[in-house]
């Protein structure tokens, strides 16, 4: 017997409808709302063993309390598999669901599945951390997007084969895999097909979406006057490590960092310093690690008095096949170290 | 790794050789470099003329980490 | 250009007194093959095996895959590199089908070789799974890149194209089972009907990163980091004129076997004078600075346009950086007013969520996408490894290490492997026979 537990707001939980949002958390024995249709969804060899009930207004603006309760519900409760909603359209019920799904995925290990429709914000903000399935825009569609929740859940407890996001039903987490087509088709046929869509003005899908992009706040520019006081540091994806490679960071695919001082250097030299990077030709880089790291360069300005100095040490690692959340973690344990040492500038060189 | 540094409210800048790889995934100041396997320096060159490139490219960046922009900007260099 | 290639069916192959070719059975001469291989005094050791599909065979490190072929009247088989310079795509040859040769290293592999499994569940990963294999295994005196994780592997793959000519020529006086015909009239003299229908020009951008010499794809023998964007004849890429190189991550290579039988240009072929004009091959290449990516993707939308064409395909022999060059040729033909397609893989990160190409731009709305560089695979142990099981952890292969944090090494004691999908031997199959899709979960 596999167990469940489910989530919802105080107007499913019929508590009350928006005079009631301020309602606390609480959890119940066996089923109340919707947690009577998931029961008959998910059939005989599970049981729904407990409805908690949350206020979106509570959830929404004592957040780190409400979770921090229902986590402490949780505790102790055997469970398999968490479900929240489905919240149709309602952005506090979706941004709920969302909240309480990942806390509850991060400190128990369970499955969570949840569900929303397009429109609810909820998606954007959650639809990369837990299995969003696309629901209806009103509680009409309560059955069908309880049954896909459901359906789904015994799919994924029997181990069976997952198909991608769109054929299961739910909103891409952002992850790409490859994928055997069935029946199988091969590329230059896809090619011919496409190109033959696309000469004529067809609709047609392809294969790589392109992702919309995703900046960051423009740091504050330094005034010169500033820049002439304060140490410069210097980070490169390019591999510039000691002889050796002490830390062992990896050719490619790297997760680790270093850190180099160079505090008694004034260049950085063939036999001392090399590149471990095997996405280039290492020749040039080793014959002299500063057309990497440009050590001689940012002495030479230091000299000058157009910067204040060089930074103790430089950071390193290797940018190819590093996965994008590898680099943004190392990004941000370096990050960590500049901030806690007062360091206000960074040149960062990549190959 | 730049977009990271840059939450945190360090002015960074990058040198990189792609530039539109750079733009792609969201870096805000960039400086060009010459290459990929010799980003500030070709071997194939005398030490001295590889300096010089060097030096100017890093004084372009240090440059562009003193000015102000409204957006990604590619910051141009003359040798 | 009317190029006729005809077709031998090996059924099977053996070792036996005499090479020919008889009913479907190729027989090898052993000696007398391993003499064409040794023909090279670099070449410090070799020997020669025969697999075919099914066999619980694991072979790596894989360098090399050529069909054997012989060019019937006489002349190499690569012109400009292994004979002398010659107009390649016009006349008649004869290709053993079914069958390729494998080029494995006996000891030492590198970032750019791969790994092909026989049989098993492993197997689905490359194509040459489906051939009967006459495999060179052998190791050379060139010291100087033995432990380098980019190697020339120049004794390695010549001695390979020595032996796909010494077994072609078996079949150049017998008669072919099927003739395949290539054949394009000049661009500027088409029938009415030719010219009424879409035109399109496939883009090649053949592997050219390394600026020494040795690495790159070649063409005619010429190193393809040291050309422009050139127009050239279908004919020409599958009748030898281009040559693999030695650089490519091994799933994203398009090896030798791979130009010889470019599936997107024979499906080009079908298509021609029904649906579509096929003008023609411009290729390109990936040369590692900026600059030079810009100016192929200049001069490739000039010929393009300037061809006439309606619509380009554009395929990608690599990840990585060489994306910025396949995105600003796609981006530069569609600001040309050509409607292009893209034909690549991914690399998306061992978790899957990387951008999975390094550079992207919305103009580029069409493309098809082969497979993962990124994708973990594990396999079980084979009973019988051709090469060296270690080189895959020790010798810094594209998808293989030798000791993860998570993973633990790629090859483990027991034999079983741990490893990405991108040392997997040109397991992407970028020219066109890739039944895989990438898709979001």
């Amino acid at each position: 017997m596999k167990k469940a537990i489910l989530y919802i707001n105080q107007f499913f939980g019929q508590i009350g409808g928006e005079e009631m949002a301020d309602h606390a958390p609480e959890i119940r024995e066996g089923l109340v709302g919707p947690a009577m249709e998931l029961q008959k969804q998910l059939g005989d060899e599970y049981q729904v063993t407990h409805t908690i009930i949350c206020g979106d207004n509570f959830m929404g603006s004592r957040q780190e309390e409400a979770i921090k309760t229902i986590l402490g519900f949780l505790e102790g409760k055997e469970f398999d598999i968490f479900f929240a909603g489905p919240a149709f359209r309602a952005g506090r019920y979706g941004s709920a669901c969302g909240n309480i799904c990942k806390a509850v995925k991060e400190k128990f290990n369970v499955p969570v599945i949840t569900s929303m429709n397009e429109e609810n914000p909820g998606v954007e903000m959650f639809k990369k951390d837990m299995y969003i399935f696309k629901g209806g825009a009103s509680a009409a569609s309560m059955r069908k997007d309880v049954a896909a929740m459901a359906k789904f859940a015994i799919k994924l407890m029997n181990g069976e084969e997952l198909l991608s996001a769109e054929e299961e039903g739910y909103f891409g987490r952002g992850i790409r895999k490859q994928v055997y087509l069935n029946p199988p088709v091969n590329a230059a046929d896809r090619v011919i097909n496409m190109l033959l869509k696309k000469i004529r003005g067809e609709k047609f899908q392809s294969e790589l979406p392109i992702p919309p992009s995703d900046l960051v706040p423009i740091a504050p520019a330094i005034s010169p006057d500033e820049l002439s006081k304060i140490k410069v540091a210097m980070v490169t994806s390019g591999g510039i490590v000691p002889v050796g490679n002490p830390d062992r960071i990896q050719s490619a695919s790297a997760t680790k960092w270093g850190k180099y001082d160079i505090s008694e250097l004034d260049d950085l030299v063939e036999g001392e310093y090399m590149t471990i990077h095997a996405g280039f030709d290492p020749a040039a880089a080793n014959a002299d690690p500063d057309v990497i790291v440009p050590l001689d360069a940012l002495r030479a300005y230091e000299k000058e008095g157009k910067i204040g100095g060089v930074y103790k040490y430089f950071y390193a690692t290797v940018g190819t096949g590093t996965t994008q959340a590898e680099a943004a973690r190392m990004g941000r344990e370096i990050a960590a170290e500049l901030v806690a040492d007062g360091v206000k500038a960074v040149i960062l060189t990549s190959t | 790794m730049t977009k990271e540094i840059e939450k945190a409210g360090i002015t960074i800048v990058q040198m990189a050789n792609l530039i539109p790889v750079a733009k792609t995934v969201g870096s805000n100041r960039m400086v060009p470099t010459i290459s990929i396997p010799y980003p500030l320096g070709d071997p194939s060159s005398p030490k001295e003329v590889q300096f010089k490139l060097r030096y100017h490219r890093v004084g372009v960046a240090l440059d562009a980490l003193t000015t102000d922009i409204k957006e990604q900007t590619v910051f141009k260099v003359k040798i | 250009m009317r190029l006729e290639i005809g077709n031998f069916y090996v059924k099977d192959i053996v070792f036996g007194a005499k090479t020919e070719f008889k009913d479907g059975l190729l027989t090898i001469n052993k000696e007398e093959a391993l003499g064409v291989v040794f023909e090279d005094e670099h070449i410090t050791e070799a020997d020669l095996h025969i697999v075919k599909p099914g066999d619980m065979v694991r072979l790596v490190p894989v360098k090399e895959a050529i069909e054997a072929r012989c060019r019937v009247g006489g002349g190499p088989v690569f012109p400009g590199v292994t004979g002398e310079l010659m107009q390649a795509g016009d006349g008649k040859i004869h290709a053993l089908k079914d069958s390729s040769i494998l080029v494995v290293g006996r000891h030492w592999g590198g970032f750019q070789d791969g790994l092909i499994d026989m049989g098993g569940e492993g197997a689905k990963y490359t194509y040459f799974s489906q051939l009967k294999n006459l495999v060179l295994v052998a190791d050379t005196d060139e010291d100087f890149e033995k432990r380098e994780q980019q190697k020339k592997n120049h004794a390695l793959r010549w001695a390979g194209m020595r032996l796909a000519e010494y077994v072609g020529k078996c079949v150049e006086n017998l008669e072919p089972e099927e003739t395949e015909v290539y054949e394009l009239e000049p661009v500027t003299k088409r029938s009415a009907e030719v010219n009424a229908l879409p035109s399109v020009v496939l883009v090649l951008q053949p592997q050219s990163q390394m600026e020494e010499l040795g690495y790159n794809d070649l063409a005619y023998g010429w190193d393809c980091n040291r050309m422009l964007p050139t127009f050239m004849h279908p004919n020409e890429v599958l009748d030898g004129a281009m040559i693999s190189g030695s650089f490519m991550p091994c799933s994203s290579k398009w090896s030798t076997y791979d130009f010889q039988n470019f599936p997107m240009i024979k499906r080009l072929y079908q298509e021609h004078g029904k649906t579509i004009n096929f003008l023609g091959v411009i290729m390109s290449n990936l040369n590692v600075a900026l600059e030079q990516k810009q100016r192929a993707a200049l001069f490739v939308a000039q010929m393009a346009k300037s061809l006439g064409a309606d619509s380009a395909i554009v395929a990608e022999e690599g990840y990585g950086n060489p994306d910025a060059d396949f995105i600003a040729c796609i981006v530069a033909l569609e600001d040309a007013g050509v409607k292009t397609i893209g034909l690549t893989n991914e690399c998306t990160g061992r978790d899957g969520a990387s951008q999975p190409l390094v550079a992207l731009d919305e103009k580029a709305n069409a493309i098809v996408s082969c497979g993962n560089v990124s994708e973990l695979i594990e396999l079980p142990p084979m009973e019988t490894v051709i090469g060296e099981l270690e080189s895959l952890a020790r010798d810094g292969l594209s998808g293989g290490w030798s000791n993860d944090a998570i993973l633990g090494p790629s090859v483990r004691e027991d034999g079983s492997i741990i490893m990405e999908n991108n040392a997997m031997f040109c397991g992407d199959m970028v020219v066109g026979w890739s039944t895989k899709t990438m898709k979001e979960f």
